[in-house]
């Protein structure tokens, strides 16, 4: 620890560049973080937005987690999906979501989703694209329903029908045959799992299940796992070893509850009845 | 476009801004593009900076987004606090000052055009560098490079409303016949001092050119006169 | 080589009945020299938090003793200790802090939390190195053997083990991934923890 203070400034830290710049010229490259391979997609209908992601989170070619959430909360209207660095779209929403939720108690009003957007791609522009986030916004406010789509670098488009990440052109292809203005919740829903289904099976980067979340006027529907179309089968048998299958050198244990035992020195038990 | 970063949302682009007596025409098309792919098709890169002030962008959506959305702030500010809406010029020099400070690390190729008391309508363009010139029409983007010829062939002064919008529509029609990295429909504006009117071509109304003919079996019609052979020296 | 292999090691953790258990490798080593046999991973936090380190030797003793200062920290300031999931995003945000500029090592975290009814809930995680969490409901792996371990434990792994069953498979997945891996091994040590006690097991494997 270089400074004696509890406190660390806010924001980051690159104290470890000069070292990790000196390895990676003796030729160790950087190891990669774990990223999203991602399917998400947003959609416009009737009365608010449909977003939908895939739960796939991979590191390389390993499938780091099998059942990830990518719809971040931002505020209760306005949700995003995130695609990319899976840190960076953790910490980015997070950061995001805590701003919202300060502006939204310092003016009193229900925060709009522009405010949202604007926020992110300041940030993100600031950083050059060096943080790796992909994102789908979409929300209702004062002003109706908005979708958006955030790039990397900063750059933003509002469209009525958009996806990202590794799987959005199989997405995309279900979109622009299936879309429709003005649709029904369920039609919208059901167009959503369609696009998410598409990058899941046709994309090596997306896979297992379908989340997907409903934004009106005045009600958020999280669908966490709408559709599992990639459950495990049940074992036929099981690889329970025997106990002492294994053989150790050195045991050692624990004991986490504490004995007491209450000795009674001189005089007489208190009288509680 | 070796200037832009890897995986960057590039406006591979055709965008011009023709002045006219009484006001100024500015148009662009719709294609965004990350490497091959086509990130958005209905995009509207004719950005609005001020009531009567408008700007074209190309290069890095990231870029000239941001660079669009601080102009923007400052002219609002500047509105707020002189009184009276700016001139053009004002929104250029600050275009340009933006383009040129930075001009390490923004790849934006910009075209301001608008309506103001002072000039009437006028037309800047702000190239990639972050230099400011004034132009009677300004051509910008990669799909520019096709039409140069065009636009000088065609161009002529005194021009009236009507005439602008056609010239305009016709140049952006042939650059983004020619550029794969524009496209899609294309957007206009007409500013003037009363208004400001949005113009939408839609991609299958596209004014057409002459889009070649299919030449079957390598058979050409046989010309009425013998071709002359070429001189050979003995 | 990435600096992830530098110094080798490996870490599991996996989900009991009631119980957590999280083993590491006991190697050090300068590539494919090695070291030591006795270099400690796994580290622990709370009673019942264990917090397992493989990577970068020089970030696995710094970051060990920023956690100890940190949850201390945490501590004395609440007047309580540390949940996992608290203690979870605590490592999370530490790493991102370093988000350009990372320390090299993939935390692996194992502990039971408790619930409103007094009862105990076992609690697994594990991040990258820049701090993205991955909360996992079977078992979490890391380190230079996480692809061989990923293999085993998808295959051994089973729900709702006793406290000395899970000890048998989380074992078993630990040696045999191990195995195969160059710089991973020279020894493998096990905690299990439970409501009421922690056995800590040194294994006899290979110290080849």
């Amino acid at each position: 620890m270089s400074s004696s203070s509890i406190y660390s400034p806010p924001g980051f830290d690159f104290s470890n560049q000069l070292r990790n710049n000196f390895m990676l010229q003796k030729g160790l490259p950087l190891p990669k973080a774990t990223s999203t391979g991602t399917t998400i997609v947003g959609c416009l209908f009737k009365d608010g937005i449909v977003l939908g992601a895939d739960t796939r989170a991979t590191e390389g070619p390993i499938v780091a987690d099998k059942n990830c959430e990518k719809i971040h909360y931002i505020t209760e209207s306005i949700r995003c999906c995130g695609a990319g660095t899976a840190a960076d779209t953790e910490f980015t929403t997070a950061l995001i979501s805590s701003n919202m939720e300060m502006h939204a108690l310092q003016t009193g009003r229900k925060p709009r989703v522009v405010t949202a957007m604007t926020m992110l791609k300041q940030m993100l522009f600031r950083y050059q694209g060096q943080v790796g986030a992909a994102l789908v916004l979409g929300g209702v406010d004062a002003t109706g329903a908005h979708l958006f789509t955030i790039h990397p670098h900063g750059s933003t488009d509002k469209l009525p029908y958009v996806t990202m990440g590794s799987g959005s052109l199989a997405a995309m292809a279900v979109f622009e045959s299936g879309w429709k203005p003005n649709m029904e919740r369920e039609d919208a829903l059901n167009l959503v799992k369609l696009a998410i289904a598409a990058g899941i099976f046709n994309d090596l980067g997306s896979g297992s299940n379908i989340d997907a979340c409903i934004i009106t006027a005045n009600n958020t529907e999280m669908l966490r796992n709408v559709e599992m179309p990639n459950v495990r089968v049940q074992k036929e048998r099981d690889y329970k070893f025997r106990r002492g299958t294994t053989a150790w050198k050195k045991e050692d244990v624990r004991k986490l509850i504490v004995e007491e035992q209450t000795l009674l020195i001189g005089g007489d038990e208190m009288d509680t009845s | 476009m070796d200037r832009l970063k890897s995986g960057e949302v590039n406006l591979g682009t055709s965008i011009m801004a023709v002045q006219f007596e009484g006001g100024v025409v500015i148009g662009a098309d719709s294609r965004t593009t990350t490497g091959s792919y086509i990130a958005n098709r209905v995009t509207d890169k004719l950005t609005h900076v001020h009531d009567r002030i408008y700007c074209c962008r190309s290069g890095s959506a990231a870029d000239t987004q941001a660079v669009a959305d601080i102009v923007h702030y400052y002219l609002q500010m500047f509105t707020q606090t002189s009184g009276a809406p700016p001139s053009v010029h004002t929104a250029a020099a600050l275009f340009q000052k933006l383009c040129y400070e930075n001009k390490d690390a923004l790849s934006a190729g910009i075209i301001v055009a608008g309506w103001d008391k002072d000039a009437g309508p006028s037309v800047y363009n702000i190239p990639v560098g972050g230099g400011m010139f004034r132009q009677p029409w300004a051509i910008g983007g990669s799909g520019s490079t096709y039409v140069y010829g065009y636009c000088d062939a065609t161009y002529k002064e005194g021009w009236g409303r009507e005439e602008t919008v056609e010239f305009v529509r016709n140049t952006l029609a042939l650059a983004m016949s020619r550029d794969g990295s524009s496209g899609g429909v294309i957007r206009m504006c007409v500013i003037t001092e009363d208004k400001v009117e949005r113009l939408f071509v839609p991609g299958d109304q596209l004014p057409k050119f002459w889009e070649g003919r299919e030449i079957v079996g390598g058979a050409v019609k046989k010309l009425d006169v013998d071709p002359i052979p070429m001189a050979v020296e003995v | 080589m990435s600096i992830m292999e530098y110094n080798g090691g490996s870490v599991v953790a996996m989900v009991g009945k009631d119980c957590v258990a999280i083993a590491s490798d006991l190697r050090l080593g300068n590539q494919a020299l090695g070291i030591s046999s006795n270099f400690q991973k796994i580290f622990p936090i709370t009673d019942r938090i264990y917090l397992g380190l493989p990577g970068l030797a020089t970030d696995v003793t710094t970051l060990r003793e920023r956690f100890r200062f940190r949850v201390n920290m945490y501590t004395i300031k609440e007047e309580r200790e540390i949940e996992p999931e608290t203690f979870a995003h605590l490592v999370s945000s530490t790493l991102y802090e370093h988000r350009f500029g990372p320390y090299f090592v993939e935390p692996v975290m194992a502990g039971l939390s408790k619930t409103p009814s007094g009862g105990v809930k076992p609690f697994i995680a594990a991040t990258d190195l820049i701090g993205c969490l991955n909360f996992a409901k079977d078992f979490v792996v890391a380190g230079t053997a996480s692809s061989k371990l990923y293999g085993v434990a998808e295959g051994l792994w089973e729900p709702d083990l006793e406290a000395e069953d899970l000890f048998e498979t989380i074992s078993q997945t630990l040696l045999n991934a191990v195995d195969r891996d160059a710089y991973s091994g020279w020894g493998c040590i096990v905690h299990v923890i439970t409501k009421d006690k922690v056995v800590t097991r040194t294994l006899k494997g290979r110290m080849d």
